[in-house]
């Protein structure tokens, strides 16, 4: 069976050590301070930057293109929203598309943009286990539990729902299968036809996650979990000097974009 | 002091008309294996979560688990740290996302100190044969390996007893024999076990029987007195092994054995050998 | 007409010639392959077997050896990379084939996962349905369904299959697939998890659909149940056939049951040890009490 959600490519690089944290605080900075800059010379340091970092983190090419793959349609409609659409003094016209170069460059620009965005948040998603991240976000979100928010229950039901997706994948495909085997057509019939032929497949799975959700409390309560309750962990976050150096090395990195 | 000391223990699931537990007693001292035997419906498994401290009693003269007190909501929780339950499901115990780290997460839950957790799971994986399993992640387990690293999980915590709510019932032979093998192990070390099942043969060995019908008790004593009353047998609906099934069979034709064969030996013995 | 010869088909049934009840299975050098990330997995290679009309025919191997996947391979729910499944001599490309392969039926292992609608009667309607059968019949084979694997109608057709106990919906589950009256029923470990009763219970349920001619392949891992309802063996070992045809007990076959870490069955086992015939040994309980008074 496929695909985990939050894609993680087991390795030992730079990257792969550093703590979840400062990984997750770098990449945000990145993201933000792409959006914020306007211009071809700032995107190409971070695009610089974002492919220094895949590289150190020994991930091959391949994993990246599978996760850029399902963006590809993004980029291409922006890129031909953009260039048809954008204002600017067209050199060729065909009805309503008029292409101008401005319109192309802006196209370049917002395209490329997307590019380095998915480079960099794969390079957080293919070096950090989910759970590492989750618990780097559970610690980051630490302030929010002074607004009543269960960040640390939150976090584990992530842990929780992530482990079960493979299984849930398994069990609808079995349960598919077991009506095709008394004659359903999943293929079959128009939009309404085929979203009314999945009710009969969504309701077993509904009442198998709520049946496994009781058993499944049981048995944590009998291995003494407490909601609230302070718990260790068998790998704690541990915060070194090297990802102080990320994260200055990262700031680095912004801040020179931002003056380019 | 007793590991379990109950006295006239009583459970109504909520708007039941019925009780599914009514004035059962039970005592388990250090060491022993207990068996629990009981059809569908005769409420070995509510037993078995009342032991471990997961409900409420509605009703009990006494219900002291290690010493703590099972009508009390703190007693409760203390029982659930001496007291270990193994389900039946291995998929629905398994919450962390790989083997290594569910084997922890009871560790987790008492706040032990990062080493003390590390070392404790190497010592697990090691007793159950999971090393190699380390970092698999359970949907790519087998039947076996699942309740193996949900037993390891239950073991972590260091317990006084451990209850087990039919283990081996969604298992394959292979995994079955698997989980035995690691339950007589435990046996072997001492420690007590309220064996929960369904299955005569994985009786054997037991101390002694308890059998419920309806959730009042039909039997309690040694297992051997159990296996003779060929009677009592047939009416609690028990999976018998196939020599105990023929020996029923026999009786029904008229031929009654002494007491009830559960292996080849014992039924080619008890008819006298070669026909 | 009884409820099984509804789903079963008898001389009187207009609908279902006479002696047609069983269909015959012939499968001929399939193999299948699952797609993964990296490399395809071989499930099943070069499985060939046959099966006769009104035949039973018991599939054993270890965990992972492709029973299921050879079951639903059979079934149509998957096509076989190469070789060909032949239902009455038809192959996929023969004209019928598709009406063909509606007349297999097959349970899958858990029932939870089979079971959906809000009652036990449209439950079992579903397939029925399916094959676009007058409201008429379907109500009439729902009933036999019901009937047939101990659940009449009277009692439990309005019932909610999610209200039922695990044994109930095994046999629900079952009897959605023989509404369809298949005339080949592929089982995938019908008994795991039942109750002692329960197991009785299918058994009998199983004895019955065999003796009206309908042709049984059952995937399971007790060598004694497999005794007790099944005529021929079928033993995957990671996908290969590795032993096929009628129960052999010789020293040569016990041997190759041995390899392939299957026991005697206990009755088999007992007659030996009896000085009696192995080959002949009763395939019950009753049975070997009858033949020992």
């Amino acid at each position: 069976m496929k695909a985990t959600i939050a894609q993680y490519y087991a390795g030992d690089s730079l990257l792969h050590r550093r703590d979840p944290r400062a990984k997750f605080v770098a990449v945000s900075g990145l993201a933000v301070a792409l959006f914020v800059r306007d211009s071809f010379a700032g995107l190409a340091v971070y695009a610089a930057a974002a492919t220094l970092a895949y590289a150190l983190s020994g991930v091959p090419l391949v994993w990246f293109w599978r996760a850029f793959r399902p963006l590809l349609w993004l980029v291409a409609l922006t890129f031909f929203a953009q260039a048809v659409f954008a204002p600017g003094e067209p050199f060729f016209s065909f009805g309503f598309v008029h292409l101008s170069w401005r319109g192309l460059e802006l196209a370049a620009f917002l395209s490329l943009r997307l590019v380095v965005l998915v480079l960099v948040g794969s390079v957080l998603t293919l070096t950090t286990p989910s759970i590492a991240l989750t618990d780097g976000l559970a610690w980051l979100g630490r302030p929010l539990r002074r607004l009543r928010v269960p960040t640390d229950e939150l976090a584990l039901m992530v842990t929780i729902a992530l482990r079960f997706i493979p299984t849930l994948l398994v069990e609808l495909d079995t349960i598919m299968r077991a009506q095709r085997a008394r004659g359903a057509d999943f293929r079959r019939g128009g939009l309404r036809e085929r979203t009314r032929s999945l009710v009969p497949v969504l309701v077993p799975l509904f009442v198998l996650s709520f049946r496994r959700a009781d058993e499944l409390a049981l048995a944590m309560e009998a291995r003494c979990y407490r909601p609230g309750a302070v718990r260790t962990r068998l790998h704690p976050l541990r915060a070194r000097w090297s990802d102080a150096v990320l994260l200055v090395a990262t700031a680095a990195v912004i801040a020179a974009g931002l003056l380019v | 002091m007793p590991l379990f000391d109950i006295s006239g223990l009583h459970y109504r699931y909520a708007g039941a008309q019925a009780d599914a537990l009514a004035d059962l007693d039970l005592e388990v001292n250090e060491g022993e294996f207990v068996a629990v035997v009981g059809a569908n419906g005769s409420g070995k498994s509510t037993l078995a979560r009342l032991l471990g401290g997961l409900e409420k009693p509605t009703a009990a003269r006494r219900a002291l688990a290690c010493g703590h007190d099972l009508l009390v909501e703190d007693g409760r929780m203390a029982a659930r740290r001496d007291v270990g339950v193994l389900f039946q499901n291995p998929e629905n115990q398994l919450v962390a996302q790989c083997v290594e780290d569910d084997v922890a997460f009871g560790l987790e839950n008492l706040a032990w100190p990062a080493a003390d957790i590390g070392h404790r799971v190497d010592e697990m994986l090691a007793r159950f044969g999971l090393e190699e399993l380390r970092r698999r992640e359970p949907h790519m387990l087998s039947g076996g390996q699942k309740q193996r690293t949900a037993l390891a999980g239950v073991i972590a915590v260091p317990r006084r007893v451990l209850v087990l709510d039919e283990p081996t019932a969604m298992l394959d032979p292979a995994a079955r024999d698997e989980v035995l093998i690691a339950v007589r192990e435990m046996r072997g070390e001492g420690l007590a076990i309220v064996y929960v099942t369904q299955e005569m043969d994985e009786t054997v060995g037991a101390d002694r029987v308890v059998a419920l019908e309806r959730g009042t008790e039909a039997y309690a004593g040694a297992a051997s007195g159990l296996f003779a009353d060929t009677a009592l047998v047939r009416r609690l609906g028990l999976g018998l092994p196939a020599a105990g099934e023929l020996a029923l069979a026999l009786a029904e034709q008229g031929r009654d054995l002494p007491g009830l064969p559960l292996t080849m030996d014992e039924l080619l013995d008890a008819l006298g050998g070669a026909t | 007409m009884s409820s099984l010869e509804v789903l079963a088909g008898a001389a009187s049934d207009k609908s279902r010639a006479p002696g047609s009840a069983g269909m015959r299975l012939v499968c001929g050098g399939a193999s299948f392959s699952y797609e993964e990330a990296r490399a395809p997995i071989p499930a099943l290679c070069d499985v060939t077997f046959e099966l006769r009309p009104g035949g039973s025919l018991a599939l054993m191997g270890a965990s992972g050896s492709g029973k299921s996947t050879l079951l639903q391979v059979i079934r149509g729910l998957d096509a076989p990379e190469s070789g060909a499944v032949l239902l009455d001599g038809a192959g996929p490309a023969d004209v019928g084939y598709a009406d063909l392969q509606r007349e297999v039926g097959l349970v899958f292992q858990a029932p939870e996962l089979q079971l959906f609608a809000s009652t036990a009667r449209d439950d079992v309607a579903f397939g029925p349905r399916r094959l676009g059968w007058p409201e008429a019949q379907v109500t009439s084979v729902v009933d036999a369904a019901l009937d047939v694997v101990g659940l009449p109608s009277a009692r439990f057709a309005e019932r909610h299959p999610y209200a039922l106990s695990g044994g109930e919906q095994r046999r629900l589950a079952l009897a959605g697939v023989l509404a369809m009256r298949p005339r080949l029923l592929l089982l995938d470990e019908p008994f795991v998890s039942l109750d002692p009763g329960t197991r009785r219970q299918l058994v009998g349920i199983l004895e019955r659909l065999k003796a009206a001619g309908v042709t049984l392949l059952l995937a399971t891992h007790d060598v004694d149940l497999a005794w007790a309802l099944c005529d021929e063996l079928l033993v995957l070992g990671e996908g290969r056939v590795v032993v096929a045809g009628p129960w052999d007990f010789s020293t040569a076959g016990g041997h190759l049951l041995a390899a392939n870490r299957l026991r005697e069955p206990f009755l088999v086992e007992l007659w030996r040890r009896l000085g009696r015939d192995p080959q002949r040994a009763p395939r019950s309980a009753a049975e070997a009490a009858e033949a020992l008074s």
